[in-house]
């Protein structure tokens, strides 16, 4: 580390090994990457990085790293040519193409291999080809949430924590899920903020919270709504705001008033006073307040719904694109690869655009619960060949039982990864990808307002970069009009032409470069990007497809219709330190700290269910069941009745159990997070 | 001389400091073989990370019958040399603070030694709460840190 770095060849880039990208140095010895440490002059990280940053080096270096393309001959794999399996891909996509028609064909975009040109790149292949079949794992994470605050201010405002006087982390867990968000987070507290951590589960960040609000399940948009009735009855609103910048506010004031205290309680079994002081701790800190939406408000019926009836609140509060507040921030003028305007292909039927128009009118998303259904009953029309890069579906999409059975059923199935995944197992050929730190791509912090550039560091001869990758299929498949760029700094180049940032600028800031200074309050000059270009504390466009005009509150079905054969509430996906997503788990050392998954569950339910730290139980869903260790937390750390099982564990795959057929009616999200469950002590075998 | 300081109002017990200091040590991420300790309290959610102050007056440093604990005058860190270490564990018994432990494997005595002046646990911590400082700024950042902390009990 420290000392013998002088020897080292050095480049800053950025961090991939989650979504926060803290920019880094890079150290190569012998051609080999050998160290990596947090950028001191990086605006975002400020020099640190967490020890996930560190397992870059052991990603690249990785002894079990796919190198070579395989291609699956009966039930073994065989090491083929590169540009064989080119060749043979394009054949089999001509086939499909030939026999099924354009729209059999998919991609889907995962997250282990690249930074922001990787999905429009994937995007821009597949309408090039004809089809309007775009998948991610966005479909399930990340874009309810932007969905939500659309709705309500056209865009997903970013938090302007350093200068906030209340901030609330609601339903997330920055220090393991977005780690240098943290920093931010306290340095607001320590000028004297107020810090509310809302969940389910007493986080890492709650620890730190001067309020923790422990709440109900899937039960959040009652608080929320809870809130703005106290806020308008304290008359702690800014009058200025609502009446100049917003529509429906008259509507949504009358709806919120059912939300009294004690029905708040009886909902999210928060009490009732509880409310009523932290809607006044809010209201007497506004407008420089920042209320974040975590993941842990997606995954439930009444998702979308919930997130608005929070983005709501600031509507009430005036703290949007304000100093200390919700800042919407500017974006940097990129050229668009995607073929959207060019080559929209909605008349051709994008999977689950039908079910769910919604997810496709904000994000062009496909929806990757409908596609298992549509591989397996041809319906509405059959979709036969999958090209997917860097995701793993077959561990962290829920009713993991269907998507093996669909994707193993496809007639053409290419994944493109950096190790032997659940689903690569599943394909019929697998190439070897590229990691961030083998290829340059363009990155933006929006908090910051700043753009930054990763090089590429090192190669190795089989693995493409994700252009490279692209290009040389577009090539086989007579779409190479498409992809006329030589190469990835060709693409780059182009991107940024129709701004003054050129490469080597960005080069030359390794902290960020600034494309734009930050300012405030840009809808007093322009219209927010909603259908009425205001505030939207009611949706006409939501209303035309018959959902609710209002973000209403339906409580989830364990309240609801509560199931005696289920009595216990499953909430699933809080993250650990070391792990993102199905990812990391092959690495040796991090199995040293967590070798493995558990149930967290409450003192209480331990006791009634006979079981201690250790035991194995079985947990039953409707969609399934699985086996897996208890962990006795704290009755401090989670409530009794509720319990939590991490996603990405192999060995025992919580997703074996959740739900891909309820889902939120305007997102499409999967319910997986107030999941009904059973839990049974498994019988002790008495011949071990 | 720099020090590290840990706020107790940052700490969010994620343990990197704990994970990055074992690498450091042996490559792997075994809580055990750090040299700093995070310690979190349930009960009453109080999160305190632990590490050699590296004192003036070093007690470690005056017990050691084997001269093996010296101030490093580049970093002003207080070093144990392992290979002068005879395992006796005075050194332990004799800090106040308990911030040094005990490798059973090769029967030595473990401290921070401050990275040689690059702590590794301050570039991995992600809350913000240990940080690198002169002396003369840390003790003054300690008391506001404990003021402010015992305000708020």
């Amino acid at each position: 580390m420290a000392g013998s770095s002088e020897k080292k060849e050095h480049y800053t880039s950025m961090c991939r090994m989650c979504d926060n990208r803290c920019g880094i140095n890079v150290y190569v010895e012998n051609g080999c990457i050998v160290e990596i440490t947090g950028l001191k002059e990086h605006k975002w990280n400020h020099g640190r990085l967490c020890v996930k940053g560190r397992l870059g080096v052991d990603l690249v270096n990785a002894p079990d790293r796919i190198l070579k393309p395989l291609k699956r001959v009966g039930s073994e794999w065989e090491e083929i040519d590169l540009d064989q399996a080119y060749d043979e891909i394009a054949e089999r996509i001509k086939k499909v193409q030939a026999t099924w028609g354009n729209r059999a064909m998919g991609v889907w975009k995962g997250e282990a291999l690249g930074f922001l040109t990787q999905e429009q790149l994937s995007r821009r292949f597949i309408h090039a080809i004809g089809s309007p079949n775009y998948f991610s794992n966005d479909s399930q994470c990340f874009v309810s949430r932007w969905i939500g605050y659309a709705l309500v201010t056209g865009d997903w405002a970013t938090q302007d924590f350093i200068n906030s006087d209340c901030a609330v982390i609601w339903g997330s867990n920055p220090p393991y899920s977005q780690p240098n968000l943290t920093q931010s987070i306290l340095k607001g507290r320590k000028k004297g903020g107020k810090l509310i951590v809302i969940d389910v589960r007493l986080s890492a960040i709650a620890r730190q919270a001067d309020e923790f609000i422990q709440i109900l399940p899937g039960t959040d948009g009652a608080l929320a709504l809870g809130f703005a009735r106290q806020l308008i009855e304290d008359d702690t609103i800014c009058h200025t705001f609502i009446e100049k910048y917003t529509l429906g506010y008259e509507t949504y004031a009358r709806y919120v008033k059912e939300f009294t205290p004690e029905r708040v309680e009886k909902e999210t079994g928060i009490p009732a006073a509880k409310v009523v002081q932290l809607a006044r701790l809010i209201g007497a800190c506004r407008p420089r307040v920042c209320i974040y939406a975590g993941n842990g408000l997606e995954h439930h019926e009444n998702g979308i719904n919930n997130i608005r009836a929070i983005a709501c609140l600031d509507g009430l509060l005036g703290n949007l694109d304000e100093v200390g507040g919700n800042f919407t921030a500017e974006k940097p003028n990129l050229r668009n690869i995607s073929l959207y305007e060019e080559k929209p292909l909605r008349h051709l039927g994008p999977i689950g655009a039908d079910k769910f128009p919604v997810l496709y009118d904000f994000r062009q998303e496909c929806h990757t619960m409908s596609v298992m259904d549509t591989i397996l009953n041809e319906t509405p029309y059959p979709l036969k060949g999958m090209i997917l890069g860097g995701a793993n579906p077959a561990l962290t999409n829920p009713n993991t039982r269907k998507v093996i059975k669909a994707l193993k059923s496809l007639d053409l199935f290419v994944v493109r990864e950096i190790f032997m995944t659940e689903t690569a197992e599943l394909a019929d050929y697998v190439l070897p990808g590229a990691t961030y730190l083998e290829q340059s791509e363009l990155h933006v912090h929006p908090i910051h307002q700043i753009i930054g550039l990763s090089p590429e560091i090192v190669t190795f001869p089989d693995c493409d970069n994700e252009y490279i990758f692209w290009k040389k299929l577009a090539s086989r498949l007579g779409v190479e009009d498409y992809f006329p760029w030589e190469n990835k700094d060709a693409l780059n180049k182009w991107l940024l032409k129709d701004t003054e940032i050129t490469v080597e600028k960005l080069f030359n800031h390794p902290e960020g470069y600034e494309y734009k200074p930050r300012r405030f309050h840009k809808y007093r000059e322009k219209e927010l990007p909603t259908p009425s270009g205001k505030f939207e504390f009611v949706s006409s466009y939501l209303k035309k497809y018959g959902y609710p005009y209002l973000p209403e509150y339906i409580p989830p079905t364990y309240m609801n219709e509560p199931d005696p054969d289920y009595p216990y509430i499953l909430v699933t996906g809080a993250r650990k330190v070391f792990y993102t997503h199905g990812r990391n788990r092959n690495f040796k050392r991090c199995r040293t700290a967590i070798p493995g998954p558990d149930i967290e569950i409450h003192p209480i339910d331990a006791e009634k269910l006979e079981v201690k730290t250790g035991d194995v139980v079985t947990v039953t869903s409707t969609v399934g069941s699985m086996d897996i260790p208890v962990k006795v937390v704290h009755s401090s750390n989670i409530l009794p009745g509720v319990t939590q099982i991490t996603h990405g564990w192999k060995e025992s795959n919580v997703n074996l159990i959740t739900h891909d057929d309820r889902n939120d009616p305007i997102s499409g999200f999967p319910l997986m997070k107030s999941v009904e469950v059973k839990i049974e002590r498994k019988a002790v075998n008495v011949n071990n | 001389m720099r020090f590290i300081t840990m706020d107790v109002t940052k700490c969010v017990v994620c343990r990197n400091c704990e994970y990055a200091c074992s690498f450091q040590q042996t490559g792997d991420f075994r809580r055990e073989d750090s040299n700093i300790r995070v310690e979190y309290y349930d009960d009453v959610k109080i999160c305190l990370p632990l590490t050699c102050m590296h004192c003036d007056d070093s007690w470690c440093l005056e017990i050691c019958p084997a001269s093996a604990i010296t101030r490093n005058v580049k970093t002003g860190a207080i070093e144990i040399n392992s290979e002068r270490c005879a395992g006796c564990k005075m050194c332990i018994l004799a800090c106040p603070f308990g911030n040094i432990h005990f490798d059973k494997i090769n029967m030595v005595s473990r401290k921070c030694n401050l990275c040689e002046g690059e702590p590794n646990c301050v570039s991995f911590c992600i809350s913000g709460a240990l940080q690198y400082t002169e002396s003369k700024n840390s003790y003054q950042n300690n008391r506001q840190i404990f003021q402010r902390f015992i305000e708020n009990l």
